[in-house]
């Protein structure tokens, strides 16, 4: 029975031109897509090109400087940032600490419109500990980006919806369904099978679309099979969630029309509904600490500390008496006083910080808690994942950035206490930053995915058993 | 073939059919006469297994249709008042199909001897069930039947819409039906087509069954007396 279904189904789909329709869009929608997300993929790796491009540039130029210096010759730039003076090179030539872009980036832009993806940490600066969002335009905002991610999560499923809402019922609109009915096969089993063969159909034409999508952009589909086949896998658990609801509301025997809204319903309900309130309530109940109040609350402590900096730069040699030891000549300037001032403030100010950084994990937590509700979080937030855009993403790179930043003052602040210049053969030791992916799996979304589809189509033949087939055959 | 032991129904405090009892052997073609809400589609869904009787049994080839339902719908076919089939598939796709789910495969020159033998035109094989007329559509569910090789058929209000001469070939193919030894059970309106194709008569009203004859032994104005009679239009009755 099953190949004849199978036949007949395919048959039917073509003569009423759904699979013509559908490949047709899919093409376009991830064509389009993906198209979209590697142009941006594109800006951010020219951006970090040309950032790294611009720190080499001034390390010649550094070089050149410290050459000149180191032969005694005269130099034609002011006099604080020639590279000798560790701060000067701590200031002037900091390094690119960048973020680049993961082989499947563009699938989501998630976090990437919002944080930026390079930052050039400096000794004294320590703004990027805060502020790390970009400019962004408010309508992209409001409106999200047309990714892949966007269009899988958002679209696909009214697509699902579209294809699946009256399976069921357009037999009994047209009149079929009785003649079905006499045949030896439960109308469960014919619905299942019909909604399994359009999913199996469905599947088939997503998976060759992305292909040719993918090609289209470029990908080495081949190189990257592993990303490629969990990508695919996520898409398709989270077509069956949508499947298995469309196989639920066509048994409960309702006309197309009130199956239609009964399923743009639930698609409210699970893409847009349970993703604010979780949203919402995480913000209610955990809010962020103002960045402005924190921003202030720095800005007021530095101004506090200039006043007394003999006295901390005192207290900062007592804790750190090797650095008085090793120098002879013990001349203190500038920057020793700010940069003992400026340890003060980052001691002083890591309450706010850390107040900020527990509220936001407890956010995530919260979130990471209801996720399970809603498929389409878990399938956003994987895909995020797979795109190395996620907000545990960024999170992870402002961590390893100010972790950099800690390296760079760390390495260039014994030069300035034993009033040591930075010199040529100093240059390759500079600390260099390498972004480290957090491996995390996207598995585990998945398999809720799944888990939840089964779940679904449980309560759907539960459903049925207690309604009976006769409301089916006998109300039309 | 067809038994219906004291089948019942009811919807709450209404009884829609009261303790049906009918028997229809092999080769007989039993109509059900009655006015509308009589109990004959009633009959036809519980036969088919659609609804469960609220008392009595329904038999299908000695298989209780309750206890069976599976088993007894391999033994039958039913063409509803309006046989609505896949209107983008033709003649030959649609007999495939219904075969094919009811567990028979057919070679295509079988399908299309099937469909014939339902009396359809050779040049109708291939088209789409669309262009059909209900006449058509009904041979094609005749031939459904008859490929199925069922041994019985249930037809509600199968001549109803169709012209004369549609009528009467419907008619002709039940005879057809009727010598492979195939016992079916038809409700109807139509008087005349009963008396024509009938080996046995029953009026119904209200659920029950009223009265039953052998075809043979009644005339046609005979039927009709009896039928306004029945449903209490004594005014009518010659």
């Amino acid at each position: 029975m099953l190949t004849y279904n199978f036949r007949y189904e395919l048959k039917l789909l073509l003569r009423s031109r759904w699979i013509q329709l559908l490949s047709l869009m899919l093409l376009v929608l991830f064509g389009f897509s993906a198209f979209n997300g590697q142009q941006k993929v594109e800006k951010r790796r020219s951006d970090i090109a040309e950032a790294h491009l611009e720190m080499r540039e001034n390390d010649a130029m550094m070089l050149m400087l410290l050459d000149s210096v180191e032969h005694g010759l005269e130099v034609s730039v002011p006099y604080w940032t020639i590279p000798s003076s560790p701060m000067a090179l701590g200031n002037y030539y900091p390094r690119v600490a960048a973020m680049e872009p993961q082989p499947m980036a563009f699938l989501s832009t998630g976090q990437a419109d919002l944080f930026t993806h390079y930052v050039k940490p400096t000794v004294s600066g320590d703004d990027f500990a805060l502020n790390f969002t970009e400019m962004t335009s408010p309508v992209q905002l409001l409106f999200g980006s047309f990714d892949l991610a966007f269009v899988i999560v958002y679209l696909l499923p009214l697509l699902i919806i579209a294809f699946s809402y009256n399976v069921l019922s357009a037999e009994r609109e047209n009149g079929s369904i009785r003649l079905l009915a006499a045949q030896p096969i439960t109308i469960q089993e014919w619905v299942m099978q019909k909604l399994g063969l359009r999913f199996f159909w469905m599947a088939l034409l997503v998976t060759v679309t992305l292909i040719l999508a993918f090609l289209l952009i470029g990908m080495d589909i081949v190189a990257q099979a592993t990303s490629f086949l969990s990508f695919l896998a996520l898409v398709l658990a989270y077509m069956l969630f949508w499947f298995a609801l469309a196989f639920l509301i066509n048994l409960q025997a309702g006309s197309s029309a009130k199956n239609a809204v009964a399923l743009l319903g639930l698609w409210v309900v699970f893409v847009l509904f349970v993703p604010s309130v979780v949203n919402q309530l995480g913000n209610t109940f955990y809010p962020m600490p103002s960045r402005t109040l924190m921003i202030n609350e720095m800005r007021s402590l530095k101004e506090e500390v200039a006043k007394k900096q003999d006295e901390i730069l005192d207290n900062f040699l007592r804790d750190h008496p090797e650095y008085a030891l090793n120098d002879t000549t013990q001349s203190r300037g500038f920057y020793h006083r700010y940069m003992a001032s400026q340890r003060l403030i980052r001691e002083e100010l890591s309450p706010a910080v850390n107040a900020y950084e527990e509220q936001l994990q407890k956010q995530q937590d919260w979130i990471g808690r209801f996720k399970w509700i809603s498929p389409a979080i878990l399938a956003q937030e994987s895909l995020n994942e797979m795109a190395g855009t996620s907000t545990e993403n960024y999170e992870d790179f402002r961590k390893q950035v100010i972790a950099f930043a800690e390296t760079w003052r760390g390495h260039l602040t014994p030069f300035l206490y034993n009033n040591r210049d930075f010199s040529q053969k100093d240059y390759p030791n500079l600390p260099k930053f390498i972004y480290q992916k957090s491996q995390a799996s996207t598995w585990s979304g998945l398999a809720i995915i799944l888990v939840l589809s089964g779940l679904v189509y449980l309560i759907g033949i539960f459903i049925y058993k207690r309604q009976k087939e006769r409301n089916i055959l006998t109300t039309f | 073939m067809i038994i219906t032991d004291n089948l019942t129904k009811k919807y709450g405090d209404q009884t829609v059919l009261d303790h049906l009892n009918l028997h229809v052997k092999e080769g007989e073609i039993y109509c059900l006469l009655g006015a509308n809400g009589a109990g004959k589609t009633t009959t036809i869904n519980l036969l088919l297994g659609f609804i469960e009787p609220t008392s009595g049994s329904a038999f299908i080839n000695q298989l209780n249709v309750q206890e069976n339902p599976r088993t007894t719908k391999l033994f039958l076919a039913y063409i509803p008042e309006n046989l609505m089939l896949y209107p983008s598939l033709t003649a030959v796709e649609n007999l495939d199909y219904f075969s094919g789910i009811g567990g028979k495969r057919l070679s295509d020159s079988d399908l299309k001897g099937f469909l014939g033998e339902a009396g359809l035109q050779p040049e109708a094989f291939d088209k789409r069930i669309s262009t059909f007329s209900k006449g058509m559509r009904q041979k094609v569910g005749i031939a459904i039947a008859l490929a199925k090789d069922a041994k019985v058929l249930l037809l509600d209000e199968p001549t109803s819409g169709l012209d004369p001469k549609a009528s009467n070939e419907f008619g002709l193919l039940l005879q057809k039906l009727r010598a492979k030894g195939v016992a079916t059970l038809m409700a109807t309106h139509d008087l005349f087509r009963a008396k024509d194709v009938a080996t046995h008569i029953g009026i119904m009203k209200d659920g029950r069954l009223k009265q039953q004859f052998k075809a043979d032994d009644i005339s046609l104005s005979e039927l009709e007396n009896s039928y306004l009679n029945t449903m209490g239009y004594k005014e009518l009755a010659i």
